[in-house]
């Protein structure tokens, strides 16, 4: 069965949630028996997910089903989830129960308070090797997916299980979505090895979050970098943590200050900090730093997880053979996704990644080997942990508002991380653009600031000039 | 400008609510009231007021009402 959740023993805790329910690994085997006299496989179900047992279950039930999930958030916004919904066609729902009389659906069977929904659609054509589907980002207005063929999950899980040496005692902290690449890397690298989850939905800012932990005795803890930032202003350093043995990063770049600290702090209290990184192109995660080289290599996100490989390209898309060099950082293994998909048609599509992503950061290599993230190809932004694209967020404004925009990163610093930059040529509009792109990534508006220029500066082939709005930013 | 006044201009500023809406907000009521938003309420009282606020009360604060008794400890009397 999916990550061997069959040969776990069945009264063990798989996931415990912050609402009081728990999921055993024999029920989350008997979920995957129920679900699969309710619906045959091959179905494209949409499961509206929030950090709970129920939505945990339904995941592993469908994908052992054969049925292709997406994972989305329960709580997008409802305009996303019905242009997704007319996009792709999903002719089944999994949702909290609250939500089902939202839609246009038939409940066909319920667990743990979610519930399998039939929708008015036929399952669309879909290749034989495609297992799961995630979003790009969390929260933008994007319909971009990423295709996961069978064994991504499972390659990345053990890779990870196995790196981070988790065992059936290990009790994992998971208030990253589930719906988010790391967020699903935390959840199947612990039921790979049979441990438990912590599935938490309150946040990090209240006492509830602490209590739950605290309770459930949670043993590790992986975070982006905006949870940090929460987890210094606490001064949680300083708190009793006593279950408290590993801390994770990923999905984006710590400030070299706050990893030399939470190195330190791992070193200094026989904790374990790893740096790790990813993307949902990779099924979560592609390389790591052990973490006794934590102290040595602040910033690093160190070398390839087992099984996968790491390189450099230069500008014409050779591969730098030099150890010390810098280039874009590409990556293989059984990890790697198949590619991506813009609509209903593209799921027939097959691997068009052929095991290999280049990621577009650049990254530099170290003497010993070790990778560190210094900038990047791509035009978005890691935005509390969610990747927003510039260019999106540019078509976006275009279709809604009369005037020309470009948008840029402000780079991260202690205190504040990357934040957006949006010049318009019309100042009078500046408020509504921010509530606007607050309302479409879910996003506050605080991240979004907006300078007004006379003109968009363009270069002699009427293309924007973002060097030069660089300037103009400092 | 008097405390309350501050006060409901830094919940406004925070959780990026209308200062009409602030007056007994709470983490149930405000839908976009979520760890992001908590840190910006949060930085707008300390930015306001001229404190630092101590880790329990951070993530104590979940209501109008119990913000007003925070600021208490504080020496602020909203």
């Amino acid at each position: 069965m999916f990550l061997d959740i069959d040969k776990k023993p069945a009264a063990a805790i798989a996931a415990i949630d912050d609402s009081g329910e728990r999921v055993t690994y024999g029920e989350l085997a008997g979920a995957a028996c129920y679900v699969s006299g309710l619906l045959p496989p091959r179905e494209l179900v949409f499961c509206l997910c929030e950090n709970r047992a129920g939505a945990l279950a339904g995941y592993i039930a469908l994908y052992q089903n054969k049925d292709v999930p997406l994972l989305l958030d329960a709580a997008a916004d409802k305009e996303l989830l019905r242009l997704l919904m007319e996009l792709y066609g999903p002719s089944y729902l999994w949702l909290p129960e609250r939500m089902a009389g939202e839609f246009p659906v038939e409940a066909v069977g319920s667990y743990k308070g979610f519930v399998l929904a039939k929708t008015p659609y036929n399952a669309p054509k879909m290749h034989d090797g495609l297992s799961f589907l995630l979003s790009t980002s969390g929260s933008t207005g994007t319909p971009k997916l990423v295709r996961h063929r069978y064994g991504n999950l499972e390659a990345n899980a053990r890779a990870v299980a196995g790196i981070f040496g988790w065992d059936a005692r290990e009790r994992g902290i998971c208030h990253l979505p589930i719906q988010y690449t790391m967020g699903l890397n935390v959840i199947n690298s612990h039921l790979y090895a049979g441990a438990a989850v912590l599935l938490t939905k309150s946040s990090l800012t209240s006492s509830a979050f602490w209590d739950f932990i605290s309770e459930q005795k949670g043993t590790n803890f992986t975070g982006v970098p905006y949870s940090y930032e929460i987890l210094f202003k606490l001064r949680f350093m300083k708190r009793e943590l006593p279950y408290l043995r590993t801390l994770a990063s990923g999905g984006g770049k710590l400030p070299e200050d706050r990893f030399a600290a939470l190195a330190e702090y791992a070193a200094g209290t026989g904790r374990r900090f790893f740096s790790t990184f990813g993307t949902t192109e990779t099924s979560a995660r592609m390389a790591f730093l052990p973490p006794e080289m934590a102290m040595l290599k602040v910033g690093s996100i160190g070398r390839a997880i087992p099984g996968g490989e790491l390189w450099l390209l230069d500008d014409s898309g050779s591969v730098i053979g030099n150890t010390e060099a810098e280039g874009e950082l590409c990556c293989s293994g059984p990890n790697v996704t198949m590619g991506y998909a813009n609509s209903r048609g593209d799921l027939s599509r097959g691997d068009e990644l052929n095991g290999v992503y280049h990621t577009g950061d650049i990254a530099r290599r170290d003497r010993d080997g070790c990778y560190y993230i210094i900038g990047r190809r791509q035009r978005f932004l890691k935005l509390f942990g969610h990747r927003v694209s510039l260019e999106q967020c540019e078509m976006l404004i275009g279709a809604e508002f009369a005037s020309d925009c470009a948008c840029i990163g402000s780079d991260p610093c202690a205190g504040s991380g990357e934040r957006m930059k949006i010049f318009l040529t019309d100042q009078s509009i500046a408020e509504q653009v921010r509530a606007f792109l607050s309302e479409k990534t879910g996003l506050p508006r605080s991240v979004f600031s907006v300078s007004a220029l006379d003109e968009i500066p363009r270069n002699q082939s009427g293309k924007i000039d973002y060097p030069e709005l660089k300037e103009l930013n400092t | 400008m008097t405390n309350l006044k501050k006060y409901r201009a830094a919940f406004a500023e925070g959780l990026e609510i209308d200062g009409a809406q602030a007056e007994g907000a709470s983490v149930g009521t405000v839908a976009a009231w979520d760890s992001i938003t908590q840190m910006s309420l949060i930085a707008a009282l300390e930015e306001t007021f001229e404190i630092e606020i101590e880790p329990e009360d951070i993530v104590a604060l979940n209501s109008w009402e119990n913000g007003i008794e925070i600021l208490k400890k504080y020496g602020i009397e909203v």
